[in-house]
C-alpha cells in the first residue's frame, strides 16, 4: 500500500501532508482500534510470551512439546485430519460447484439454499446430529447392517473417522461457494473453442477447466485447511479424548492442567502455521482471496 | 463443451448425481434432528416408534434452558448494538480517511476472523481472570464483539464504498450539518450494509461456542454452552428439540435477509 500512496497524483499528496496527524477520520477508527489492541492483540501476545517465561525463562516448553511422542501424535492427528478433510471437500466440492454454475437457475437456487442452510445451522446442532447418526446403534450402522453390507456395527465415533466426516460436512460449503463464483466467471467460449479444436471432454476438463478453476481450488483448499487445523468443537465431541487435536490440547493445557507455559507454546505453534498459510494465500491471490481470480 | 449443461452427455448425469447426493448429505442431519426432536424414543431410535412433544415440554419448562437462551439473546443484542456502532464509525474512517497505514489497519481488523478462535479464547480467559471479568456479561460481550466486529466492518466498508459521497456533500451544500447529512442521507442509503452487519453480528454471538465455553461460569452460560455441557454427558433428545428451535431461528433470519435483499433490488 505504501507503494500505491507514493504513486498518487501530486496535489493529493500535498493535501494529505497538510492534514493533521490525528485527522477526524483517524479518530473515528480509535474505538475499534482500542478494542482490538486491548482485548485481542495484547492478550494474545501476553499468552504467547508466557510460553517462554513460565515456569522459568527459556525454551523448555517448546522442547517438551516437540520432544514428546504424545504431543507429536496430536500434531500428526491434526495435520492428517486437516489434509483428509481438505482433499475430500475438494473432490466433492469441485463437481458440485461446477454443476451449480451451469445447471438451470431454479434448481441451482434450491441446492444453494441447502448449502447455505447447512452452513448457517448452529455448529453444535450439526455436530450433535453426526454424533447420533454415527453411533453404534445409529441410523447409518442400522441401515448398512439391514442391507447386509456389514455384520458388525462400524465404530465411527470417538475416532478420527467421525471427526473427518463431521468436519467435511462443515467445510464443504467453504469450498463450494467460492469455487462456484470462480467457475461462473470462466467464459464458456473458451471450452467451446477447446471442443471445436477436437479436444475430448476429458482433455477439456484436464487441460482447460481444471487449470482455469485451479486458483479458486487452491484458495478454498488453503482456507479449509487452516480452519481445520484450529478446529475445536467438532474434534472434541466426535473424536473423544484418545484422538485429540491441537486446539483441544491448547484448551486442555489451560483448563485442566493450568499449565500456561505449555498452552502458550501450543498456541504459538498453531498461530505460526495459520499465519504463514494465510501469508501464502495473500501472496498468491491478494486480499480478495479466490473470488477475484 | 463442459460449461453448457445440455451438451454434457453422460457427464451431465454423473455431475447431477454427485450434486444431488451432496445436497442430501448436507440436508440429512438437519432433517434428522428435526424428526428426532418429535420422536418418543429416549434412545433416539429412528424412525421413532411414536411422535411426541415431550422433549419440547422438558426444554421449555426447565428454567436453566430458558435462562441460557435469555442470556444468549441479551448478549447477542448488546454485541450487535456495539458491533454495528463501532463498525460504522470505523468504516467511515477506513473508507474516507487518507492517513497512512489504512490498509494495514483494515487487515488488523480482519485478523480475529482468521485467527483460530481457541487461541483468542485462551488468551482472553487469562486476561479476564486477571482483571476479574470472567463469568460476567461484560466479559462475554467483549469476547463476542472481537469476533463480530470484522463482519460489521466488512459489510459496512463495502456498503460505504458503493455509496456516492457527492450526495452527502450536496446535502451539506444545501445547508444540512455534516452529522445531519450522514444521519438522514448516508445511513438510509447504506441500510442494507447496516442490516447485514447487524444480522452477522447477532448470529456470530448467538451461535458462538468456543469463546463462550471459556467465558462461562456456573451461574452465567449461553445456550451453546448449555448444549455443550449437556452433550458431554449424554445425547438426550432434549438437545434435538433445542437444536430444532435454533435451526428455526436461523431459517427465519435467512428468509428475512433474503427478503430484504430482494426488496432492495426491486
Amino acid at each position: 500500500m505504501a507503494m500505491v500512496s507514493l504513486a498518487k497524483p501530486d496535489n493529493e499528496k500535498r493535501n494529505a501532508r497538510r492534514r493533521p496527524v490525528l485527522s477526524r477520520d483517524f479518530v473515528s477508527i480509535l474505538p475499534a482500534l482500542l478494542l482490538v489492541l486491548v482485548f485481542f492483540v495484547a492478550p494474545v501476545l501476553a499468552l504467547l510470551s508466557r510460553s517462554v517465561t513460565e515456569p522459568v525463562f527459556g525454551l523448555q516448553n517448546y522442547i517438551a512439546l516437540l520432544g514428546s511422542s504424545t504431543y507429536l501424535k496430536i500434531f500428526f492427528n491434526t495435520f492428517f485430519v486437516s489434509v483428509l478433510v481438505t482433499v475430500i471437500s475438494l473432490v466433492i466440492g469441485f463437481p458440485v460447484a461446477w454443476t451449480l454454475a451451469i445447471m438451470p437457475q431454479r434448481w441451482a437456487m434450491v441446492v444453494f439454499a441447502i448449502v447455505l442452510l447447512s452452513m448457517w445451522t448452529n455448529l453444535l446442532a450439526r455436530t450433535y446430529a453426526w454424533m447420533v447418526l454415527l453411533q453404534r446403534t445409529g441410523v447409518i450402522n442400522k441401515t448398512l447392517m439391514g442391507m447386509g453390507v456389514i455384520d458388525q456395527p462400524l465404530t465411527m465415533v470417538n475416532n478420527l473417522i467421525g471427526v473427518t466426516i463431521g468436519m467435511t460436512y462443515i467445510m464443504l460449503p467453504f469450498i463450494v461457494i467460492p469455487l462456484y463464483g470462480v467457475i461462473r466467471k470462466i467464459d464458456p467460449a473458451i471450452l467451446q473453442a477447446a471442443a471445436l479444436c477436437g479436444a475430448t471432454r476429458f482433455q477439456s476438463l484436464r487441460l482447460v477447466l481444471l487449470p482455469l478453476a485451479a486458483p479458486g481450488m487452491i484458495a478454498g483448499a488453503l482456507m479449509v485447511f487452516v480452519m481445520s487445523l484450529g478446529y475445536f468443537v467438532t474434534p472434541s465431541l466426535l473424536g473423544g479424548t484418545a484422538n485429540m487435536m491441537l486446539a483441544e490440547l491448547i484448551a486442555q493445557f489451560v483448563q485442566s492442567l493450568v499449565n500456561w507455559g505449555m498452552g502458550g507454546a501450543a498456541a504459538l505453534v498453531l498461530l505460526v502455521v495459520t499465519l504463514s498459510l494465510y501469508a501464502l494465500q495473500l501472496r498468491l491471490f491478494g486480499l480478495a482471496g479466490g473470488e477475484r481470480t | 463443451m463442459l460449461l453448457n449443461f445440455n451438451s454434457l452427455g453422460i457427464w451431465k448425469w454423473a455431475l447431477l448425481t454427485i450434486t444431488v447426493l451432496t445436497a442430501a448429505f448436507l440436508l440429512m442431519p438437519i432433517l434428522f434432528i428435526a424428526a428426532l426432536s418429535f420422536g418418543s424414543s429416549q434412545w433416539l431410535i429412528f424412525p421413532p416408534p411414536s411422535w411426541t412433544l415431550k422433549w419440547y415440554g422438558a426444554l421449555l419448562s426447565d428454567p436453566r434452558w430458558l435462562e441460557a437462551a435469555w442470556t444468549s439473546f441479551r448478549i447477542a443484542l448488546i454485541v450487535t448494538f456495539f458491533s454495528v456502532l463501532i463498525g460504522l464509525v470505523a468504516s467511515f474512517g477506513l473508507v474516507r480517511g487518507r492517513f497512512m497505514g489504512r490498509s494495514t489497519l483494515r487487515a488488523l481488523f480482519m485478523t480475529p476472523m482468521i485467527l483460530p478462535v481457541v487461541v483468542l479464547a485462551v488468551a482472553l480467559y487469562a486476561f479476564f481472570l486477571r482483571i476479574g471479568l470472567n463469568g460476567t456479561t461484560t466479559g462475554f460481550v467483549i469476547a463476542h464483539l472481537i469476533v463480530a466486529l470484522p463482519f460489521s466492518i466488512l459489510a459496512l466498508t463495502g456498503a460505504l464504498e458503493g455509496f456516492d459521497k457527492s450526495i452527502e456533500d450536496a446535502a451539506v451544500l444545501c445547508g444540512a450539518s455534516p452529522l445531519r447529512a450522514k444521519l438522514q442521507i448516508t445511513l438510509p442509503c447504506i441500510s442494507h450494509g447496516l442490516f447485514s452487519a447487524a444480522i452477522f453480528s447477532f448470529l456470530t454471538s448467538w451461535d458462538e461456542v468456543v469463546l463462550a465455553i471459556f467465558m462461562a461460569s456456573p451461574t452465567l452460560q449461553t445456550l451453546p454452552v448449555k448444549i455443550w455441557a449437556t452433550l458431554r454427558q449424554d445425547l438426550t433428545p432434549v438437545i434435538a428439540a433445542a437444536s430444532t428451535l435454533l435451526i428455526i431461528v436461523t431459517v427465519l433470519l435467512m428468509l428475512i435477509a433474503a427478503a430484504v435483499k430482494k426488496g432492495l433490488k426491486a
